[in-house]
């Protein structure tokens, strides 16, 4: 192929809009989605990126993280919400940044509820998910590093991640 | 909002592959997904988890005074501290001991493994393949379905245990089913030997062995050697096949939790399905078998008209 990769990409997005949008439905996008496959398609338009082997999957990725940063802002505007609505819940009245230390306080509870979490697991898991999640390796190139296979570093990514849904599971409850 | 633990397991297998840069299985994912909006808020959920998990391990340890830069050794790696490692991998048994590793699939999902031999593993959904890469020519295949593709090797066979079986190969494509009483192995090409020192039993390409999980007896039947692995492109045929086993057959592969109502077990059914078409409308598969479907709580029930 000698056109410019974005043109590939974006002939790839328009002849599988359908599909793309299917998927952003079945992530949850709702009335949304079409909304939302705009910002999939200003994204592709803006990418910097050189000859992609799968334009499909990047298609998908694309959407994928789209609906990730979604959900993310939703939850976050939420917690917003609820601290305003504390904040001038006549309680804190006069104590303007009560919010900001409680917070602190909040914050150090979690590390601590998140770290006794993770101890029911063997140190390799978190230190695998550390690797993946926070250096960015790939499971691959943690494999390679510790001498386990790809399949040990995905089972342990699988442990931890599990513990971790569990535990906001909890914590949404309160 | 409590989510079911069976979803937040599949929302976990999906949440780590997905953020695999070279994950490439979009489409399974959107048919997961399109089962239940349950399953996308699981996903999203898991996510969020792991990524504040990440933010708060990032952040550093919590009961710290300061923040103290201290490297954190390697224990896994350190002799001494191999007593407590066998512990942990005592209750971890399913990571593998020594150089076993295992791969394992979620329903509704298909998986290929590389064999350090060159050979080629297909494992269909909920199935789980274990390996040892200090014996790069055997396997155990512990639950659900997988095609085999051998790297031929007259000098070494490979072998499969699958329960106290052994599946025995010089290099061939053969597809193993477990199913509710029985196992089913049919060779497409090649020939694998069913029990080489006890029943000593031969499969050709184009003949399915079926065997006993508990019990001697096994017996043959013959199928289309194309048919022999078809369900990697997502199609399924039975002959005559038990209630039971289909529900199994078809749960594994589409995700979608099929049960048999309680008399309707034995009933024996003769057809032929696609996995797609299934995952949109689980209830068509009524009409395609002849059969009646219902829903309850989250699956469907299987019965005999």
């Amino acid at each position: 192929m000698s056109e410019h990769p974005i043109e590939g990409l974006q002939a790839v997005f328009l002849a599988n809009r359908d599909t793309l949008l299917r998927f952003l439905r079945a992530r949850g996008a709702g009335e949304e989605a079409e909304d939302v496959l705009q910002e999939v398609w200003l994204k592709i338009v803006h990418a910097r990126t050189g000859p992609i082997a799968a334009p499909m999957s990047y298609l998908y990725r694309t959407a994928n993280s789209v609906m990730i940063d979604r959900y993310r802002s939703q939850k976050q505007a939420h917690l917003r919400e609820k601290e305003w609505s504390d904040a001038n819940s006549g309680t804190l009245r006069g104590v303007s940044d009560a919010p900001p230390a409680d917070r602190i306080i909040a914050g150090k509870q979690l590390a601590q509820q998140v770290e006794a979490a993770l101890q029911q697991l063997p140190a390799r898991a978190t230190d695998i998910f550390r690797r993946c999640r926070i250096d960015g390796l790939t499971q691959r190139e943690v494999a390679r590093e510790i001498g386990v296979s790809v399949s040990t570093v995905e089972n342990d990514l699988r442990s931890v991640y599990r513990v971790l849904a569990a535990l906001r599971e909890r914590l949404d409850e309160e | 909002m409590m989510i079911d633990d069976k979803i937040l397991d599949a929302a976990t297998v999906w949440a780590v592959r997905t953020q695999e840069p070279d994950f490439d299985d979009w489409p399974a994912f959107g048919a997961w997904l399109e089962q239940s909006p349950e399953h996308a808020e699981a996903y999203d959920h898991v996510l969020a988890a792991a990524e504040s998990g990440a933010e708060v391990l990032a952040a550093g340890p919590a009961n710290d005074v300061e923040p103290i830069a201290v490297e954190q050794p390697r224990r896994w790696l350190f002799p001494a501290f191999a007593a407590s490692l066998a512990c942990v991998a005592a209750v971890w048994l399913w990571n593998g001991q020594g150089g076993a590793e295992v791969y394992s699939t979620a329903p509704g999902e298909i998986r290929s493994i590389a064999l350090a031999d060159g050979s080629t593993v297909v494992l269909s959904g909920n199935t789980r393949l274990v390996t040892d890469s200090d014996r790069p020519r055997q396997a155990r295949l512990e639950q659900g379905r997988a095609l085999f593709e051998i790297h031929h090797d007259d000098s070494a066979p490979f072998s499969v245990r699958v329960g106290g079986a052994t599946l025995v190969d010089a290099g061939t494509i053969f597809d193993i089913a477990i199913r509710d009483r029985q196992v089913s192995v049919g060779v497409s090409e090649g020939a694998v030997i069913y029990n080489p020192q006890k029943q000593n039993a031969r499969i050709e390409p184009g003949q399915v062995l079926s065997f006993d999980k508990s019990g001697p007896g096994y017996d043959y039947s013959a199928v289309p050697v194309d048919q022999i692995g078809e369900w990697r492109e997502g199609r399924l045929t039975f002959q005559n096949a038990p209630l039971t086993d289909i529900a199994i057959e078809i749960s594994r592969a589409t995700g979608i939790e099929y049960e048999v109502d309680k008399d309707s077990g034995n009933f024996q059914v003769s057809g032929s399905v696609m996995v797609d078409p299934l995952r949109r409308d689980p209830a068509s598969l009524g009409p395609l078998l002849g059969i009646e479907t219902r829903r309850h709580g989250s699956a469907w029930i299987l019965k005999a008209q």
